[in-house]
């Protein structure tokens, strides 16, 4: 069970157990971490998963996708480079240790 | 691990394949019997038609995910195509990423939640003006009146067609998706002969007149620019391309169906849940802007009218202890899952407040996930907000009807009888 930490811009921070297989939107739900609502359910139709995310490529994480780009260019409130949706991105057990940031506006 | 009990009444071994079936109401007995006993479940329909049936609401989430394997490039519905069928009816729908990638960044734009959100005040006034005039008389059928009004209007304002031609194309669209019922069609697609057809939207001769005014429509706005959706359905997308003319008149019959029924049936099982649920209309009363955007997504999972669509497994894939071949077609029941009590807690009951509700009433998680799922959700919200500020009481007046369809599910008439507030 990969261990993930989501991290709050108010300096607080939880770490939680995810499923493999999962979304990363799907599991900060479960868990009930604040800022995620992922309101369309999944579907990279809204930005309510908003996350920053440093040094993807050191899970294994492969970049942004267009689809992805587009959305939170058309819904996304504090973008910056590291900007990602948590429903894109597939929990695999390459991700232990993953360190997110939740965006400071999550709609 | 304890086997849940059979709880919902009626046939358990209904056949889904029937639209008649399904004109007699939706049969949730047989979907929970699927869920509980069978799962992943294959359905013969004769000689290399058959189906697998996925009922589970994990199940339906995991595949509708993995369209590497699960395609939609081979046909969405239940129905069999020839492959010549398929690419002559082909929309974004049935393609797989990349292609579908490249039209839903560009439609996207268009349905994007704030783009939606920017339709409130008109989604408000069509509803209001509506409402007044259906609330006129005590009693009516809430589909005719209400129901099946207001999404057409809506999308005339969305995409940018003449109020006049609404009704024609309500009718148009009801003959698409309806294409099973003959209360809506003279060609019943298993019922006559409807070859001549084949190769237009839902085999149907209302196919051809979309696509002569698609025709139209383009030609207005190559002519004089309009800043409306028809427009960006017709400029070029971000790579460069447009849409090909087939593509272009596919996409409009897409939007002139997509955009008629599901809601109007997601409001009339919304109304139908107001009668059925007579606490419903007072605790509707008390709810705030945040309350109601609960309620909706609760009201949709109830109604959830996109009953299925279609897979075809483009690999051989071990699922669930089952071997689906290469070329299988796979069902995805979202209704069923919408009422799997693994995921919901007293599915078969209406709770407005029900949160987390992960429900699948558009196809959630998939990249196929409804288009218009904000425009649905803003004018499911609106118009009921608006009902229960005016009615008092209401009740039903003679009992409902069912659209003969296995696909879209929906009840097509709902007298009822209402008293308003003073």
């Amino acid at each position: 069970m990969p261990q993930i930490c989501f991290k709050q811009h108010d300096g607080s921070s939880i770490t939680v157990e995810t499923n493999s297989g999962q979304t990363l939107m799907h599991e900060a739900l479960r868990h009930g971490i604040v800022g995620i609502i992922g309101e369309c359910g999944g579907s990279c139709m809204c930005a309510t998963c908003h996350i920053h995310l440093k040094d993807p490529g050191q899970f294994g994480l492969g970049g942004i996708s267009e689809m992805e780009e587009t959305m939170l260019e058309l819904e996304g409130e504090d973008i910056t480079p590291h900007s990602r949706l948590a429903c894109q991105i597939e929990i695999t057990p390459q991700l232990d240790g993953l360190i997110v940031t939740v965006a400071s506006t999550g709609d | 691990m304890n086997t849940p009990k059979l709880t919902i009444p009626g046939n358990t071994h209904a056949d889904l394949t029937s639209h008649d079936t399904f004109a007699q109401g939706i049969p949730h007995a047989t979907f929970e019997r699927l869920r509980r006993d069978d799962p992943v479940c294959w359905i013969e329909r004769g000689e290399g038609l058959g189906f697998w049936a996925v009922t589970r609401h994990e199940d339906i989430l995991t595949i509708n995910r993995d369209h590497a394997r699960f395609s939609s490039a081979h046909g969405i519905r239940m129905e069999d195509q020839t492959p010549d069928e398929v690419e002559a009816r082909r929309t974004f729908q049935e393609t797989d990423p990349p292609t579908h990638t490249r039209a839903r960044i560009h439609l996207n734009r268009a349905f994007s939640k704030k783009m939606i959100a920017t339709y409130e005040i008109q989604v408000r006034e069509l509803a209001v003006e509506i409402l007044d005039n259906a609330l006129l008389e005590p009693q009516f059928d809430a589909v005719t009146m209400i129901a099946r009004k207001l999404p057409m209007r809506m999308l005339g304002r969305v995409v940018g067609l003449p109020d006049d031609d609404l009704d024609w194309l309500v009718d148009k669209g009801d003959s698409l998706i309806a294409n099973t019922d003959p209360d809506f069609t003279d060609h019943v697609i298993d019922q006559v002969n409807t070859d001549e057809y084949r190769f237009y939207p839902f085999r149907s001769p209302a196919g051809k007149d979309l696509y002569d005014y698609a025709e139209k429509q383009a030609a207005l706005r190559r002519d004089t620019h309009k800043d409306d959706l028809l427009s960006l359905f017709l400029a070029p997308m971000k790579n460069g391309e447009t849409f090909t003319d087939l593509e272009f008149k596919n996409a409009f019959a897409l939007l002139v169906s997509a955009g008629n029924d599901t809601t109007r049936y997601s409001i009339s099982a919304s109304i139908k849940a107001l009668i059925d649920n007579p606490d419903l209309l007072s605790q509707l009363r008390t709810l705030d802007e945040a309350q109601w955007l609960l309620a909706v997504e609760e009201m949709l999972r109830w109604a959830s009218p996109t009953m299925h669509f279609r897979r075809t497994a483009i690999e051989d894939v071990e699922f669930k202890g089952h071997h689906i071949n290469a070329g299988d077609k796979v069902i995805l029941w979202f209704i069923s899952a919408n009422r799997d009590g693994t995921v919901f807690e007293q599915p078969f009951t209406i709770n407005i407040n029900r949160t987390p509700n992960p429900h699948l009433a558009f196809g959630q998680g998939s990249v196929h996930a409804c288009l218009g799922m904000w425009l649905a959700r803003l004018e499911l919200r609106v118009v009921m907000q608006e009902l229960v500020k005016r009615v008092h009481s209401i009740e039903q007046s003679a009992p409902e009807t069912y659209l003969r369809s296995n696909f879209i599910g929906g009840i097509k008439s709902l007298p009822v009888s209402i008293q308003c507030v003073q």
